[in-house]
Order: structure tokens, then C-alpha cells, then sequence
């Protein structure tokens, strides 16, 4: 459990908070995504979650430990992973396999374990073939992959992924989803801050961030049936959702509660075959 | 090709342990300098016999030394010229004139110095530079508890060779990007074609700043410290290893005999 207390947060030389009054919990096993416009402190929150910043106001945390002391950082960097938006930034590896064992070797264990680790974490991401490449032959996707199973390789609990798609491709995107939605039914806590509505729209939760404040979170029903207060804030609705309230509107008793292709998909067949009917 | 750049192989030197061919090279390095006429064909044979053994081809060699073959002139020349001696006729006794002395000690030094870039170019071509810095790393560890921060200077070289591919990438897209928006890297004067060249080095220097300030975040988030950490592969000596550091030291001793 990852538990927010109140969380305030300034920059040092800076005027304002750039967070404000935070408050929430995150459960075991959620995937829980962050929205909100630029500039609304996405990023500045998420960086709370594993001690790289500690609060201004407020308490963070991590399964009982605070990220304020120092002792206890160690622990909860190896329990809240976190992969981050440039694909070539977080590489520090000559290999593959030898950048996947930078975070066992971190923890300082022993090299048998390392490879084992090392191993494990490639396959699980698909990149198992690729272990002694160099990094810069690797594709984003591939780069990207790499990051993850490099996290993976600490035995993490939680992983925070901030944008991590916005320098990929489709296919490369579609990937990394993959590898996401597989972990999060394997157990692992996924909070991942985006951009992109159709990728979180099926997280467990939403949180939408503006100007350092939580305006508004629940399920993705919850959160996206309030299109118009979504649009003010800057913060988009998944494309089918918006197809869907347009065909509602145009007439059409279609659900609105629908924010994947294949929901959609389902929802207007059945209405199809009602109407024949 | 760069010079000295490492050719991937499977021969017996490729395979012995990094530690072992750092050692033997700074070793013969310092028994080349110190001079010897047969101390010096020793390890020239030595040397030569490590090329086939290397599986090293000539064409290799050859690249390696040309960048430097301008150095070897140019010694071998200021050496002929600037020694006193007896003046081989049909040169005039002046002071700075080709003399027998001047011939021998420029043949010599300038075979010297071929050994020097030889034995080198040995090292470099038959160890991945990830093999360096695990042997240079693991050579200085004994050093930590004095003060050497072995594990962290090892770190420093494996990122910054990590990047080199990187930054030759992000070079070569800003000069395209430039050239796409009318900048000249190709044509014009040698004075122009460099302030073209240095143009980029403001957006390079800043890029790698940011950069390095999202890598060191991305190293904290993996929990990164100063000071020793684990490796999923330690080097380890065989026997292989063993004998060449005999071989390395019957050429001390033969050296400190004859000298």
C-alpha cells in the first residue's frame, strides 16, 4: 500500500506549491493512471512515489516506510520501480543483459542471482534475443522494453511509468501496453502517468491533476462520463467515448460507458441486432 | 574502422583475461621504453608471434598504425637530422645534418615506438571495452580501501562509452536537420566548414546536460550509490591466463639480465 498524506510540494527558489493537499491511497495490485494538462505537477507527483523528491508539506508512504528517511530509501526504490518518458536517458548498460543487471547489482547481489534475474526480466518482456546487443541498435520500443525489464530485475512491487510511450510508435506503443496490462494481471501495482486516453482507459482508477490538485478521480466511467469539465480542463476522453456521445446525441440509445474498441464494438452490434429484431 | 578498435574473435588472446593483457601491456610498455637491443628483439618477436595468435590479420595492423605513420617520419627525420656524429657523404658536416649516429638512433626510436602502438593496438583489438573497464576496475579494487573509488570510475568510463554511438547519432541528425534548413557542411572553406562544425556544439553541450540529469534521476530511481556494488559477471583466471603472465614475466627477467 502507497499512502499519501496531505502532499504538498515547492521547488526550492520557486514561488508556489506546484502540488497541493494530496491525499489517496494506492492499493496492491491497482493500475492506476494520472492525467491532467501540462503543467498540472503529473511528474512532480509520481517522483514522490519512490523518494526522488520528498515532500514540502504532507507524508509519503511506501508499505509503512516514510519517504523522508533516508535509511528506509533504499528499500522503497527497489519496491516502487519507475521507468521514465526518454527511451535512451535510462540506459546506463553496454548490453542489454549488462543494463539489466545495473539494479541487482545495486542491491548487491550475487552474480548467480544477477543472471538469474537478468534472464527473467528479458523474457518477460520479449527481449530475451536481444541480450548482448548495445543500446543504440535497439529500437524505441525495444529501448523501452529494455527499461522496463531493468525495473523488473528489482523484484518491484509497484511500477510508475511517466509517459513512457510518447517517443514510440503505434506498434511500439501497442507493445508496451502489452507488457503493462500482463504485469498488472500478474499482481504488480502499475501507476502510469499519461497522455494518451485510450491507454488508460482501462486502469482500475484515474486521477486528474490540475494545477497540483486532484479535481477529480474514480473509475474510468466515472471520471469520463464528465466529458465537458475533461475538455475545460485541457484533458481529453478516449476517441470512442467521444464517437459515443456523438452517436447518443445524434439519437442513437447507445451506452456511453464504453471506452475500448471492443466494447464498442459489442455495444453497437448488440444495437444493431435489437433494432433488426 | 577506427584505429585500435576492437575486432571480435574467439583466438587464445581474445579469450584471456583482461587484467592479464592490461598488465603485460603496460609492462612490455615500460621494458620498450627503457631500451635494450635484445631486450627489444625479444619482444618484438613476442609481439609478432601475438599477431597470427591473435587472429589478427595484416590489413588490421596496417590500419592501425596509419594514422600515426606522419609520427614515425617525423621522428625518425628530427632524429637523423639532429644527431651528432659522423656525416654520411654526400651530406656536409653541419651541425644539423644526417650523420650514421642519427640513422641508428632514429631507426630505433621509431621501431620503439612502433612496438608501443603495436603492443596497444594488441589490447584494444582483441578486448571489448566493456572487458577493459571490468579488468581496469577490477585491477584498481584492491585500491578502494585507500581511497580509490574503483567501482564509481568504472561506472564513469562504461556510460561515457555507452553514449559515444548515442552522440555520434544525435550529431549526425542535428547536422541534417541544419542542412535541411540551408546550412553548408560540405562545401566552402576550411574556415567556414568548421565554424559549420562548431555551430553544433552549443545544442550538443546542453542536450548532454539534460541528458545526464535524466540519466542520473533514472540511475537513482534503480537505487545507484556510491561506492562497490556486484556484477553478474566476475572476471576469473585460467590457466590460460597463468601461463601468459610467465611468459610476460621470463621477459622481465631476461630484460633485467641483460640490462
Amino acid at each position: 500500500m502507497i499512502r499519501i498524506d496531505n502532499l504538498g510540494y515547492q521547488y526550492e527558489g520557486s514561488n508556489g506549491r506546484v502540488l497541493q493537499g494530496i491525499s489517496m491511497e494506492i492499493a496492491p495490485g491497482k493500475y492506476v493512471a494520472v492525467i491532467g494538462p501540462n503543467g498540472s505537477g503529473k511528474t512532480t507527483f509520481v517522483r514522490h512515489l519512490n523518494g526522488l523528491l520528498t515532500p514540502t508539506d504532507g507524508e509519503v508512504w511506501v508499505e509503512g516506510m516514510n519517504t523522508r528517511d533516508a535509511a528506509s530509501v533504499p528499500k522503497i526504490r527497489q519496491r516502487v520501480g519507475m521507468v521514465f518518458q526518454n527511451p535512451d536517458n535510462q540506459i546506463v548498460g553496454m548490453s542489454v543483459e549488462e543494463d539489466v543487471a545495473f539494479g541487482p547489482g545495486n542491491l548487491r547481489l550475487p552474480p548467480l542471482e544477477i543472471r538469474r534475474r537478468v534472464e527473467e526480466a528479458l523474457s518477460a518482456v520479449g527481449l530475451e534475443d536481444r541480450s548482448s546487443r548495445s543500446p543504440h541498435t535497439l529500437s524505441n520500443g525495444e529501448k523501452q522494453r529494455l527499461a522496463i525489464a531493468g525495473v523488473l530485475a528489482m523484484k518491484p512491487q509497484y511500477i510508475v511509468l511517466d509517459e513512457p510511450t510518447t517517443y514510440l510508435d503505434r506498434s511500439a506503443k501497442d507493445r508496451i501496453m502489452e507488457v503493462i496490462a500482463r504485469l498488472n494481471k500478474q499482481g504488480m501495482t502499475i501507476v502510469h502517468v499519461s497522455h494518451d486516453m485510450d491507454e488508460v482507459a482501462r486502469a482500475d482508477e484515474i486521477i486528474v491533476l490540475h494545477e497540483g490538485r486532484v479535481t477529480l478521480e474514480g473509475s474510468p466511467s466515472k471520471v469520463f462520463a464528465h466529458a465537458e469539465r475533461l475538455r475545460g480542463l485541457g484533458v481529453a476522453i478516449p476517441r470512442i467515448t467521444e464517437m459515443m456521445w456523438c452517436l447518443k446525441q445524434a439519437g442513437l440509445d447507445v451506452r456511453t460507458d464504453v471506452f475500448s474498441l471492443e466494447d464498442a464494438c459489442r455495444e453497437l452490434a448488440g444495437l444493431m441486432k435489437s433494432e433488426k429484431g | 574502422m577506427h584505429m585500435g578498435e576492437y575486432i571480435p574473435g574467439d583466438s587464445p588472446v581474445h579469450r584471456l583475461d583482461p587484467r592479464v593483457k592490461i598488465g603485460s601491456t603496460l609492462t612490455l610498455s615500460v621494458l620498450i621504453l627503457q631500451g635494450g637491443a635484445l631486450s627489444g628483439g625479444v619482444i618484438s618477436a613476442f609481439l609478432m608471434a601475438l599477431v597470427p595468435l591473435s587472429d589478427l590479420g595484416l590489413k588490421s595492423i596496417a590500419r592501425a598504425f596509419r594514422p600515426v605513420l606522419i609520427f614515425f617520419v617525423l621522428l625518425f627525420v628530427v632524429h637523423l637530422l639532429f644527431t651528432d656524429g659522423h656525416p654520411i657523404p654526400p651530406f656536409p658536416p653541419w651541425r644539423v645534418t644526417v650523420t650514421y649516429e642519427g640513422l641508428f638512433r632514429g631507426a630505433a626510436t621509431t621501431w620503439q615506438f612502433a612496438l608501443l602502438i603495436l603492443s596497444a593496438s594488441i589490447l584494444t583489438m582483441t578486448t571489448q571495452p566493456m572487458d577493459l573497464v571490468s579488468g581496469i576496475e577490477r585491477l584498481l579494487r584492491p585500491f578502494e580501501r585507500i581511497g580509490v573509488p574503483s567501482h564509481d570510475l568504472a561506472m564513469m568510463v562504461s556510460i561515457a562509452l555507452r553514449f559515444v554511438p548515442t552522440f555520434f547519432e544525435e550529431i549526425n541528425r542535428m547536422r541534417v536537420a541544419r542542412m535541411a534548413r540551408g546550412a553548408n557542411f560540405k562545401s566552402g572553406s576550411v574556415a567556414r566548414r568548421t565554424r559549420a562544425a562548431v555551430s553544433l556544439l552549443p545544442s550538443l553541450i546542453l542536450q548532454t546536460v539534460s541528458r545526464a540529469n535524466d540519466l542520473v534521476t533514472a540511475m537513482e530511481a534503480r537505487g545507484y550509490r556510491r561506492g562497490p556494488r556486484t556484477y553478474m559477471k566476475e572476471l576469473s583466471m585460467t590457466r590460460s591466463d597463468y601461463v601468459a603472465l610467465m611468459v610476460i614475466m621470463a621477459i622481465v627477467c631476461f630484460h633485467a639480465v641483460c640490462h
